[in-house]
Order: structure tokens, then sequence, then C-alpha cells
């Protein structure tokens, strides 16, 4: 049964091989039969990898260590739900996820692909073949999952604790779907190159891609900092670490990405610039999904402990990274530039908001390589940290957020900055009011923390009032405003909601950094301590003792005015005699949209425990303000206007509306 | 003006746009990133006080003090010579003597090193590998303490 | 065999699913100009829906119309360069690139596998492995299944008590002190649990008598004034703490109590006379090891099991002689050599072996490493 599965991979790697090339030849001689065969070989090769990674994923729960693989990463002990997910904690597996993801992909765009031309399609599964193939060769050669133990070991290796977690479980999937998303933009991307030609279709196609992907990639990097928060203890949500900035950067260009897309589809515009950003995002992909599993990013020598991987690591950075942008120079200039604008449109917002976003991505990607190359060329060892970041990164994004609004009421060709000021007069005013109440009534707030707020409040409003603008807000009575909203598109809400998401993140952010209290201390059982407002009763440590693990918790009483608990709190410290392994829980208590946090340190020589007490007021806003984000990109997504139908008699109803579905 | 004359104001713009940010960057560079240092290559280099580093090696057995609140002293080695640094806060899990760590802050006027952070090895995405590597280069690997 | 067989079918469908697409009749495709007017179309039709809905003003719509229009236009002048036909030598080529794809799907993927596939290899899921009769079980199988039967009822302090020493002897010393301590806690403590828990945290400490180690013998000696394995790590204790005389005076009392037939009279003298050459931290390594022999070396007396050691070390010695590139057997028979004491020949079997690896390679590192973490260095 192992060996089917991996019997499955190197069919798929032979299948990937194929759609890499005879379609490429089709389109090159016009044979509609060759170029009609990739749909049907990604559909093939996506089947089998599938295959493959369900046999995987069942030797992991059935234990079987003959697989050196799953030796080395599991153990019979583990809770059947770790056993599986496992199955991508550990650089084969992930591997293969990876692979399955991008022939995923690669069998949706033959699916739904009915209505592009076909020349296109041919050529994008092709680049898609030649992905696929290059990565299930690395799999295959350098990180094969499926090498076997003779004879089978009788226990596995890991039972590593902190490892077993659902946040971790699923950050990984969520973020492949995100990096490998871009792929089919890339693919995109270099098909038109090849083909020397954008078709109308191009851009249709790229901006659902790029929406899906984005998606996927905003809830992997909301759920991968929600799970630091919670499981580190140290009370942060973002560490300006090199892997999250692997994924930060992609999510950074993919964001301009689907703004410049949208420029591109309405006013054939900034195409070329479009095609470059889908090669770069794609890149950035890249460059995360190895940074991160390669060790590279923590040290250039990780490179050398382990060369045949490394090597071929550099070899596909180079061939995609390198390959796409030698033929996007060659080819760039034989494609027809796209129409002009005035500075002061829509267009004109859009093409400012990419300057701002990629200029970021480049800060980012700089600060992260830095050290690297530093290490390369000389002894010094260096890290850039957040203080970097927040010194570069801030002065960007600030003069971005407060554009934000303006963007969506400009009209397209030739805008009109004044009219749209004048309708964000009354979301201005609102702003300037929290700003206002903010800094009046707010204890310790400093003037800067207010100003962030305002800036929260200013892209939540503006997101309202563009939805009020366009429902004819104004000019139109109450009844016909409903109407019209009711029947606005929903990529126009997508739009004002993912504003308004970015709103409720930066108001999180800005709660949390300018309103938070932080408090360390030891106390004794029976010992109160008060931060901001509410008081805390620490009543002592009890042993616990829980499945596979004995845990020190300690218990805290929230008391109400009158000195009577009304809720507890518990934080943990655990230990995992299996492994010897101690973990700290946090204790965690949501009130509203602002969480109290505890965590617990070591016991001081005169009987007392070091507490770390946080207030995070609104923290809860920078995940959720995520969540709406997301949600706006889905309401993009199912906009009926990406139901583009197929010329000719090939045109069914059924065919257009599953197109529009994806 | 010119379809030509725009374009150019445009990439003139976005090119003075550039300029501004790479030269921040650079800028924020030379200020904020923080230099790696062992403790035995402090005598060689030139450190300030107040000027932010990473400081790794390995807790010094014994030295681990703790005071009556958070705070607690403890010193750092490189088994060639080591520093005292001083700490409020919470302690990794892993943090214990001969343990790998990577302190981070910057020496107070009395030559103590006054940490904000401190991360321990196998803090699962923090691990710092410049301890192990530094230690290596100084033939004082962990892992062959038997002896 | 069922491998095969599923091998060949999946070859097949692969093979199909790239062979019936180019065999397939050659049916019109729709010209991209086509799919730009359709895409058109589509812009113009959401642009009257906007206008309806009075989304955007009519000079506005008026000019992206016109705009959308220029769009058809510039297709309808380009779509005359278009036109392409398929020739004959066209067609030859198809039917080449083909046949080549067909064959290439079955070749690569056969001839792939066969380099980095072990097809002969049967899935081996824990559970089945477990069902399986216990006689033809390894040993490691048995403990697993003692483990799972464990981890079901982990109450039942006599499984804890028969897996205890078993670990012991399998040098999973950790987990033997463990499952000791399972036993203790059910069962109560005895002399015999109490000094085999201190022998595996001894042992777990690479033979150094701990705090914890030390307390558990002297529960195991409070129980049990003559327990023989107690009273030796004891003294072990003591010497390792540099008191060399009193553990010398403890041995010798030892001695002189225990029956002419006990096993540990010859340990004890070992231990005696070891005193004397400053080697007493090598004695608490008494178990022999290697796996395999662990088992039978067990139930056999001292004397037997002493020689069984030589004759199996010799042999090992004289096969490293002939077949040197054996990574583990270098690390077996220096590890060996230490438990009958001889630690110049330990150290010699180490410089052997790094010898035939030469210097710098990998494995020779390895062994370095593996000789310092049992007290041996490499003399030049």
């Amino acid at each position: 049964m192992i060996e089917i599965g991996h019997f499955a991979l190197v069919l798929a790697f032979a299948l990937a091989l194929v759609q890499a090339t005879v379609p490429l030849v089709g389109t090159r001689i016009g044979d509609e039969r060759m170029m009609a065969s990739a749909g049907t070989v990604a559909v093939a090769c996506f089947a089998l990898t599938a295959l493959s990674f369900a046999v995987l994923a069942s030797a992991y729960a059935l234990s079987d260590f003959s697989v050196a693989n799953v030796w080395e990463n599991s153990h019979s002990l583990k809770p059947m739900l770790y056993k599986i997910t496992g199955t991508w904690g550990n650089h084969e597996g992930s591997m293969l996820l990876w692979v399955l993801i991008l022939t995923f992909f690669g069998s949706l765009v033959a699916v739904f692909g009915g209505n592009l031309p076909a020349s296109l399609k041919a050529n994008v599964l092709a680049v898609q073949g030649m992905i696929g193939a290059v990565f299930l060769l690395f799999v295959l050669i350098t990180s094969n999952p499926f090498v076997r133990l003779d004879p089978a070991p009788i226990e596995g290796r890991d039972l590593n604790p902190v490892l077993q977690d659902i946040g971790l479980a699923v950050h990984p999937p969520l973020l492949y779907l995100g990096y490998v998303g871009f792929s089919v933009c890339f693919s995109f991307a270099v098909a038109a190159l090849i083909d020397g030609r954008i078709d109308a279709a191009w851009a249709r196609w790229v901006r659902p891609w790029t929406l899906v992907a984005w998606v996927f990639l905003t809830g992997g990097i909301a759920m991968g900092s929600y799970w630091a928060y919670y499981e580190l203890g140290w009370g942060g949500f973002w560490f300006w670490d090199p892997v999250e900035n692997a994924s930060f950067m992609p999510w950074l260009s993919g964001t301009a990405l689907l703004h410049s897309a949208i420029v591109m589809e309405k006013r054939s515009a900034l195409k070329i610039w479009t095609l470059l950003l889908s090669i770069l995002t794609f890149s950035l992909s890249l460059l995360g999904t190895f940074l991160v599993r390669s060790g590279v990013l923590t040290s250039v020598h990780a490179f050398a402990s382990d060369p045949s991987r490394g090597v071929f690591i550099l070899c596909i950075l180079v061939l995609f990274i390198g390959g796409s942008l030698a033929l996007f120079a060659l080819r760039a200039s034989a494609l027809t530039p796209g129409g002009l604008f005035q500075p002061i449109s829509r267009e004109g917002a859009l093409v400012l908001n990419n300057l701002f976003l990629t200029t970021a991505t480049a800060t980012i990607l700089v600060g992260t390589l830095y050290p690297l190359v530093v290490e390369a060329f000389s002894q010094d060892k260096i890290s850039v940290g957040a203080p970097f970041f927040n010194l570069t990164f801030a002065p960007l994004m600030v003069p971005l957020l407060i554009l934000v609004p303006f963007g969506p009421l400009l009209a397209w060709k030739r805008g009109d900055a004044l009219a749209a000021a004048q309708r964000l007069m009354a979301a201005f005013a609102l702003a300037l009011l929290a700003v206002l109440i903010t800094y009046l009534f707010i204890d310790g707030a400093s003037v800067l923390a207010a100003l962030g707020a305002g800036l929260g409040f200013w892209l939540i409003f503006g997101a309202l009032t563009d939805l009020a603008v366009k429902s004819g807000a104004g000019s139109a009575s109450l009844a016909t405003m409903a109407k019209r909203f009711a029947g606005l598109p929903r990529s126009m809400f997508g739009t004002a909601l993912a504003h308004l998401g970015l709103g409720l993140t930066v108001l999180g952010i800005v709660g949390t950094l300018g309103f938070g209290a932080e408090k360390i201390l030891a106390m004794r059982p029976g010992e109160t301590v008060e931060i901001a407002d509410h008081t805390l009763r620490f009543d002592g440590i009890y042993p616990v003792r829980g499945p596979n693990y004995t845990e020190s918790r300690g218990r805290f009483y929230l008391l109400d005015a009158a000195g009577n608990p009304k809720a507890e709190i518990s934080s943990a410290k655990r230990l995992f005699p299996v492994r010897q392994t101690t973990t700290t829980e946090a204790g965690i208590r949501t009130m509203g949209f602002s969480q109290l946090y505890i965590s617990l340190g070591d016991e001081t020589t005169d009987g007392g425990t070091v507490v770390r007490i946080w207030w995070k007021p609104l923290v809860t806003l920078i995940w959720g303000g995520a969540l709406v984000m997301m949600l706006g990109g889905a309401m993009s997504l199912a906009d009926r206007r990406l139901r583009v139908g197929a010329p000719g008699r090939r045109r069914k109803p059924a065919e257009a509306a599953t197109a529009g579905a994806t | 003006m010119t379809r030509k004359q725009k374009r150019f104001a445009v990439i003139l713009g976005g090119l003075a746009f550039l300029g501004a940010a790479t030269g921040l960057t650079f800028y924020a560079l030379g200020q904020k990133a923080s230099y790696f240092y062992m403790p035995a290559d402090l005598a060689s280099a030139d450190v300030q006080p107040g000027q932010r580093i990473r400081l790794g090696g390995l807790v010094e057995d014994g030295t681990i003090v703790r005071g009556a609140d958070a705070s607690v002293s403890f010193a750092v080695t490189d088994h060639e010579s080591s520093v005292k640094v001083s700490y409020k806060g919470v302690l990794p899990d892993l943090f214990r003597e001969g343990q790998g760590v990577i302190t981070e802050g910057s020496f107070g006027a009395d030559g103590m090193f006054i940490a904000d952070s401190v991360l321990a090895k196998h803090d699962e995405r923090y691990m710092p590998k410049e301890v192990a590597e530094g230690l290596k280069e100084k033939g004082v690997w962990v892992e062959s303490e038997g002896d | 065999m069922i491998f095969w067989v599923v091998a060949v079918a999946l070859t097949l469908c692969a093979s199909l699913a790239v062979l019936l697409p180019l065999t397939g009749r050659s049916r019109e495709v729709a010209a991209a100009a086509d799919h730009d007017l359709e895409v058109y179309r589509d812009q113009l039709a959401e642009l009257d829906r906007d206008v309806a809905r009075g989304a955007i003003p009519l000079a506005e719509a008026e000019q992206a119309r016109a705009e959308i229009g220029r769009r058809i236009i510039r297709i309808g002048r380009s779509e005359k360069n278009e036109a392409q036909l398929t020739t004959s030598a066209t067609g030859r080529l198809v039917r080449r690139v083909s046949a080549a794809a067909v064959l290439a799907v079955p070749l690569v993927s056969w001839g792939l596998y066969a380099g980095i596939g072990s097809p002969d290899l049967p899935s081996q899921p824990l559970a089945a492995r477990l069902q399986k009769n216990p006689a033809q079980s390894t040993v490691d199988e048995l403990v697993a299944r003692a483990e799972s039967h464990l981890a079901a009822n982990p109450n039942d302090g006599r499984g804890w008590d028969v897996l205890a020493p078993i670990y012991v002897r399998m040098q999973r010393y950790s987990d033997a002190a463990a499952a000791y301590r399972h036993a203790i806690r059910l069962l109560g403590s005895t002399a015999a649990r109490q000094s085999g828990l201190g022998e595996a945290l001894a042992n777990a400490a690479q033979g150094m008598v701990t705090a914890d180690a030390q307390a558990a013998f002297e529960v195991a000696r409070s129980l049990d004034p003559a327990n023989p394995k107690a009273n030796f790590y004891l003294a072990l204790a003591l010497a390792q703490e540099g008191r060399k005389d009193d553990a010398k005076a403890a041995w010798q009392a030892m001695f002189a109590e225990l029956p002419s037939s006990s096993p540990w009279r010859q340990v004890v003298a070992q231990a005696l006379a070891q005193t004397g050459e400053n080697q007493a931290g090598d004695a608490g390594k008494m178990e022999p090891t290697g796996e395999a022999a662990a088992d039978a070396a067990a139930s056999m007396s001292e004397e037997d099991r002493n020689a069984m050691i030589e004759t199996m070390v010799a042999g090992l010695d004289e096969r490293l002689r002939n077949d040197p590139l054996d990574e583990d057997g270098w690390m077996k028979l220096m590890r060996s050599y230490l438990v009958l004491g001889r630690k110049e020949q330990a150290e010699g079997a180490l410089k052997r072996g790094v010898e035939a690896f030469g210097g710098e390679s990998e494995q020779a590192r390895k062994l370095a490493a593996f000789g310092e973490s049992l007290g041996l260095s490499l003399k030049e």
C-alpha cells in the first residue's frame, strides 16, 4: 500500500513532464488536440498526487513506522488528530502537501477554464506542469517522504507536545493555499509572455485567482499570529520574525497585485506592471516556502548541512525567479502597453497603492535578507528586529492608510479629488471626534495613540461612506437608497469590507500598543494587583494532572468593585515527563474585544511566583479584522462580473455559472 | 503635457519615492540592526553603553540570582569569559543553568548587561543557532560534555 | 503481487489520460479574438447594468462604452493575422510528439521508481504488527505490545513490574525508571523495585549514582539490608564522590557477607580490583550491552556471561579487522571493551575506526564524538 503511494507520486512526475511539454508544442504549431491534452493530464496528475498524499496520511494514522518519515515525526501515543496533521508537520510531508495544492489548482484551471482561449489555457497549464515537475522531482530526489525502513522500528520518535496544537496544524495548509494560489497568477503571467499577447480574459482570470490566494494567505498569517500570541506566552502578536516576514511579503505584493489587476481589468492599463507583479508575488511565495523550511533564515550555514537539498532549492529559485524575469525582460516590450490616465483618478490611486505596497515589501525583503548577506560576506552576525521594521514599515503604511478611503470614491480615468474629499467630510469628522474622545477621556492616552485610533476609525468610516455614496446617499430618498444598497454588486461590498477589516486591524494594533498595560511582579497567594481598572487576586498554585502531563496551575480571580470574585482565570506551566518539556499555558480572559493575559513565571525564593499580566485593549480586533478582510475577499469572488461566457456554440449556462464560482 | 513627458514625470516621481524609501531603509539598518556577540567577542569589539546588541552564550552554573520581585540576574558565558546580565520579567520555560540563551539589550554604565528579552534554545521557532555555532567555533560544543 | 497489479493499472490510466485527448477528433477552436470579444461584450452588459442601477454617471458610462468599442475595433483589425492552418508536416510532428509523450509516461515512471522504490516492502501498520502471533514477534514488538496494553491500563502494576527490568536490559533507562516508579506506586515499595529504580536512574545518568538514584538505593537497603544491588551501588556512590577508602570498605564488607553462589561476588571483586586503578567510574556499567546478546546474557551466570561477552567481542574485533567500514560495529566494540573495563583497547578501537574511515570523514567525526561521550579520547 505504501509503495502504491510512492509509485503514484513517480507517475505524477511523469505526467507533469508531459503536461509541461506537449501543450506548449501544441500552442506553437496550433494543434488543438495537443493543447486540450493539458486539461486531462492536469486532472490525472492531481488525482495521482492526491492518492499519494492519502497513502502517506494513512501511514501516519496507522503508525506505519516502516516509513522513515512517519518514524521520525510520529509516535503511536499521539492523539489521532495530531497523527494526521503530523503528515505536513515536517519538511518532506509539507512539500508533498505543497505539490498536492499545486496540482489541485492546476486541475481547477483545467476544469473551470472552459471559457479561456485555448492557447492561453494550454500555456497556463504547461507552466503549472513545469512547476509541478520540478517540485515533484525535488520531493522524490531530496525530500522523499516514502523512504522505507527495514526492519521497521516499533515506536516513532516524535511526541513534541508544543507541536500538538490545532492552530499549528491548520496554519501551514492555509499558508500553502495562499502561496501556491499565486502560482496560478504566475502561470498566467508566463503564459502571456510566451504567447506575446495579453488576452482580454487574462485580467478577469488573474483577479479571482489572486483573490483566492490572498484570502487564504490572510487567514494563514492571522492564524499564525494568533498561535504565537496564545501559545508562546509572550503576549505579542507579531514579532517581525523572519518566518513571519516570509509570509508577509507575498501578502503585501499580493495585495498590490489584487489592486493593479482591477485597473487592468477595467481599463486595460498597467498590463505589464500587473504581469511583473504576478511574477514577483509568486517568487516571494517560493522564497517564503523555502526560507522557512530549509532553515536558511536562521543561518546561511544551515544550507551546508544538507547540500543536495540546498543546491536543489537554489536551482529552483534561480530557474523560476530568474527564468521568468528573463522572459519578462525579453518579451515585455512586445506586449501592447495599456491606456493612459490622469494622476487624480481611480487608476492613479491604485498606482499609488501599488507604489507604497511594493516599497514596503522591498523594505521587509531587505530587512529579512540583510543579516544573511552580512553573514555570508563577513563573520558578523547581526539581527534585524522590530526596531528596524517599525522605523521603515510604519512611515510607509501611515500615508497609505490615510489615502485608502479616497480610492474607491474617485472616478475612473479622470477623478475629482475635491468631490471625494467632500464626500468624506462626515467620515473625517467622525474620526476626528474619535481622536478627541480618546485623547480626553482615556487616561494616559498619548497624542500619537489617539491619532492612531483616529486612523482606524477613519478607515472604518471611510469604507462605510463608500457604501453610502454608492447607494446614492445625499441625492436619493431613503427607500431608493435601500433598494440600491441591496442591488450593489458584491465586489463593491467586498472592497468596503476589506477596507473596513483593515481599519479594525489597525484599531486593534493601536489599542494594544497604545493603550495596553503590562505588569511584571512577584505575587504571593492572596495578594491582589490592579491593572487598567481591573483587580486580580492571586489564589495560589495548584498541581493538576493531565492525560500526558502534569501542570502547576496558577489560579487568579477577577474581582468586582466590592472585592468579590466574578471570574476565574488560570494560567499554567505544563511539564510533559516523556519529553521533559515544559510549556506555558497563558491564561486569557476576553472582555468585549479586549483581553487580560496572564503568563506564569518561575517561583521566587520567598514563596512568591513571578507573574506577567497584560491588559490588551481591543486585541481581538487584530484577527477579527483579518477575518473581515477574508470575508471581503470572498464576497468579491462571488461577484457575477466574473462569469464571462465562452464564445460560440460552447457557451452553456451551466459552464458559465461554475466558472463564476471559482 | 505630452504622453512622453507624462510618463517621464510619473517615473521620476516613482524613483524619487523609491530613493527616499531606500535612504530610510539603510538609515534604519545602520541604526537598528543589532549585532550578535559572544562574551569573549566583547573584548575586541567596541560596544558602547546603550548600544543595542544581542548577547548569546550559556547560562553559567551557579550564577542565577533571583531577586525579591520578578528581577533575576545571571551570567552568560562561552567558557572563555562571562558577562553579568540582569533581566526583569518571565524567563522562558527552558531557561536553566547550562542552557544556551540569547539575550537582547544593552550595557548599562556599570558594565552590567541589561536585557529586555531572553530567548532559550528550543523555543520552538526561536532557536538561537548563533549560540551553537559560536560555541562550535570556540570548540566548546555542548553535546560532548561527557568528559 | 497486488502492488504490481495496481501499479500496472495506474500506469495504464495515466497513459490513457495522455493518449485519449491526443487521438480524439480535432475540434474547431474559437480564435482568441472571439474570446476577447466575449469579454468586451460582457463589459458592455455590465456597464448597462451599472447605468440602470445608477451606479455611475451617464457621461462616464458613455466614455467607457466608447473605450470598449475602440478595443473591439482593435481586435477586428488584428484578427486577420491570426489564421493558422494545419499542414501535413505539422500532422506528422503531432503524431511523433504524441507517441513520445505516451511512451514517456511508463518509461519515466517505471525507470525512476526502479531506482528509488522498494516494491517488496509491505506496509506495516503498528496495530497489525501487534496482533501477530507472539512467538513470531521480536522482543521490540513484544515490548511495544506491553506498552500499548499499559497505555490503555496504566494501573496494571504487575505489567509495569515485568516491563521495568526488560527496559533496563534494552538500555531504555528513563523508561525503566518510569516503569519502576509506576510499579512502586501501584504495588508498593520493595527492595527489588527500589534497587531496580536506582539502577535505572544511575544508568540513565551514564553510570553516575545521582541523588535520586542514591535515595532509591537507600530505601531499598532500609527494606532489605542485605540487598546486594543496593549495597553495591551505594558503595559505588561513595567511590564516585571520591571517598575511595569508604567505598572499598563497604565493598569488602559486602564481599564477606555474600554467599559463594552469588553472581555479585565477581562484580564486587572486579570493582575492588578497579578501585586500586582509579577506574571506579566505569564499574557502574556492569550490564553487558548489545541488544541481541542482552537477553541471552541476562539468564546466564555471571561467569558464563563474561565468557560469552569475551568471545563476542573477540569475534567483533576480528570481523572489523576484515571489514573496517562498519560504523555501528566500531561503536559496539568500543562500548564492549569499556564494559569489560579495558579502556586502552577501547581507545585502540576508536583509533582504528577513525583511521578506517579517514580522519576527516563524517563517520570518523561521529565515532570520535561517540567515543568522547564514553570518556574516550583520540590520542595521537
